[in-house]
């Protein structure tokens, strides 16, 4: 009678078989953490926190890089002419200069001009009175085309250098190369910072499932005397690894959110004080969905390293 | 009749330890129900284990449904034991799922479809009289119950052999006169059955092969006999069949 039902009954296809089981275990692993709400909450608080510091981080240096481009954007070539060229030669090179393809405007600036605007900006006006000659070039301020990169911006300085009136150009981009070292540093020290804290969420994922593991040896010895393979015992385990790393990843969006929404006031305030029409940005689509996906991997990957370690040492008594 | 459990001079030492088994050749047939008796420590339950895989033997061969137990890797040790029924004297329940959830595990793990998971499990609790407790948690059944529910859960599946080690070593006279009976009615629908128990008491009157174990040998053996009149005496039984 056995032998008979069990040719009319036969397990599932393997498809449909492990279609039914990871759907069984998706909301069986999602349940039993509904079970425990307040540890689940600060275990993916604690996840949160850790994916939220170089999500953060990400987001200052994204947003320090779209201040820069703006500055870079603003960048001059000054171009100092020789005393020989006359005021007509010089406004008539800056229109020339000014048809040159990768330029986007000139600015002549007359040697009486540059003596003007020095007097009156500097406080150094009674000492000029002394100088028998005005000891300032005529100058041509070249403004490069928006979006041309450095090395452009380089090769048009070069050409601009070997004009017969110019005596000497200079492209003033110490400052931004700076600032751009700055960035470097501080985007090398989110990876840093990322890469450790992700490490942390690994051991958190860990720690929590290998208390889980703990909590149900008995059950899982159990499972084991019935025939369960370890894939069968592993999955919900790993299932909530999942799902620490997915709610995590979510607390992390909301903290970048309204860490965001916090500073976005005052530091369109300090833009404003600056002439400047800057906004915060948040994380962008892409970036948010990196960070989903990052949580659960992280995630994943600290249930399964614990699970593999310590499902062997469980054995059926 | 093929057997369905052949052991040829195993031996076990526990690693370090003293032999718990020493030389035991026996067989159990298909269909066939014996039997394994013994003191504490007579080594009963390390027969039992070696036969669920639960541990190695150190020396002879151990061979079932055709298997020979030592060429089996890693990952064959748990589709062999889905294909044995399992039942123990402390019952091994799950106590945080329902006694559905219980009997139903083994047809979860081998991936049957639901439909065929409830009618299984029903088929299985009805069975052993629980089938108007398929929604109670084990925590409020008696330990009679709990047993039966370790036995639904062992059968389900439908397996050709059950192992069962002291099945009725928590439980009152009655209740483990019951189970007996349980036993004997799945083996007379063709399933084997392997019982480890020290309760001599119950076991003389059933006309069933009889493997007493002492010091990890096997120091007697009474025959299955048809007739309950016939039945032999056999060592550790007293005159009043205790």
């Amino acid at each position: 009678m056995a032998a008979e039902e069990s040719l009319q009954v036969q397990p599932l296809p393997l498809m449909q078989r492990l279609t039914q089981e990871h759907t069984r275990v998706f909301f069986f692993s999602l349940g039993k953490l509904g079970r425990n709400p307040v540890g689940t909450l600060l275990t993916a608080l604690v996840i949160g926190v850790a994916l939220a510091l170089p999500a953060g981080m990400h987001v200052l240096t994204q947003n320090l890089s779209k201040i820069s481009y703006s500055w870079q954007d603003s960048l001059q070539l000054s171009l100092f002419l020789k005393d020989s060229v006359s005021t007509e030669r010089g406004a008539a090179l800056a229109r020339e200069i000014r048809g040159r393809p990768g330029v986007q405007a000139t600015r002549y600036i007359s040697r009486e001009q540059s003596l003007a605007e020095f007097r009156s900006q500097s406080g150094f006006g009674d000492a000029l009175d002394v100088l028998q000659d005005n000891p300032l070039p005529a100058v041509i301020a070249v403004t490069p085309e928006r979006g041309r990169n450095k090395l452009q911006v380089e090769v048009l300085l070069g050409e601009l250098t070997r004009l017969p009136e110019v005596d000497l150009a200079k492209l003033d981009q110490k400052w931004l190369e700076r600032l751009y070292a700055i960035l470097g540093i501080i985007d090398r020290a989110v990876f840093i910072v990322g890469l450790l804290l992700g490490i942390a969420v690994v051991v958190t994922v860990g720690n929590t499932i290998r208390l889980d593991i703990e909590a149900r040896r008995e059950e899982i010895s159990v499972m084991k005397l019935i025939g369960a393979p370890d894939s069968f015992i592993r999955r919900p385990f790993l299932y909530t690894g999942f799902w620490y790393g997915l709610a995590g990843s979510v607390f992390a969006l909301v903290l970048v959110l309204a860490g965001t929404l916090a500073l976005s006031g005052p530091s369109e305030t300090l833009a404003s004080l600056y002439d400047s029409s800057f906004t915060l940005s948040g994380l962008s689509f892409g970036s948010s969905l990196l960070l989903l996906l990052t949580g659960i991997v992280l995630g994943w990957i600290g249930a399964w390293i614990t699970v593999w370690r310590h499902l062997a040492d469980i054995q059926p008594q | 009749m093929t057997d369905i459990i052949h052991f040829n001079q195993v031996g076990y030492r526990y690693p370090g330890g003293k032999d718990v088994l020493s030389d035991v050749t026996f067989s159990l047939g298909r269909g066939e129900m014996a039997f394994v008796t013994g003191s504490s420590g007579a080594g009963k339950t390390t027969l039992l284990r070696l036969v669920g895989l639960l541990c190695k033997p150190t020396r002879g061969q151990v061979m079932v449904d055709d298997v020979n137990l030592a060429s089996l890797k890693n990952g064959d040790i748990a589709p062999f034991r889905q294909r044995i029924g399992m039942v123990f004297q402390n019952f091994n329940l799950l106590y945080d799922r329902t006694v559905f959830d219980n009997v139903a595990l083994p047809l979860v793990i081998r991936g049957f479809a639901y439909s065929d998971v409830q009618r299984r499990v029903r088929a299985a609790l009805d069975a052993v009289g629980l089938l108007n407790r398929e929604k109670s948690s084990p925590l409020t059944l008696s330990g009679g119950e709990q047993q039966r529910v370790g036995i639904a859960r062992a059968i389900v599946s439908k397996p050709a052999l059950i192992l069962a080690d002291e099945p009725t070593g928590n439980l009152d006279p009655e209740m483990s006169k019951e189970v007996m009976k349980l036993f004997e009615r799945f083996n007379q629908v063709g399933v084997s059955v392997l019982i480890a128990t020290h309760a001599l008491h119950l076991i003389v009157h059933m006309p069933h092969r009889i493997i007493h174990l002492d010091g990890g040998k096997i120091t007697a053996r009474r025959p299955r006999t048809p007739v309950l009149s016939d039945l032999p005496p056999f060592p550790g039984e007293d005159s009043r069949g205790r």
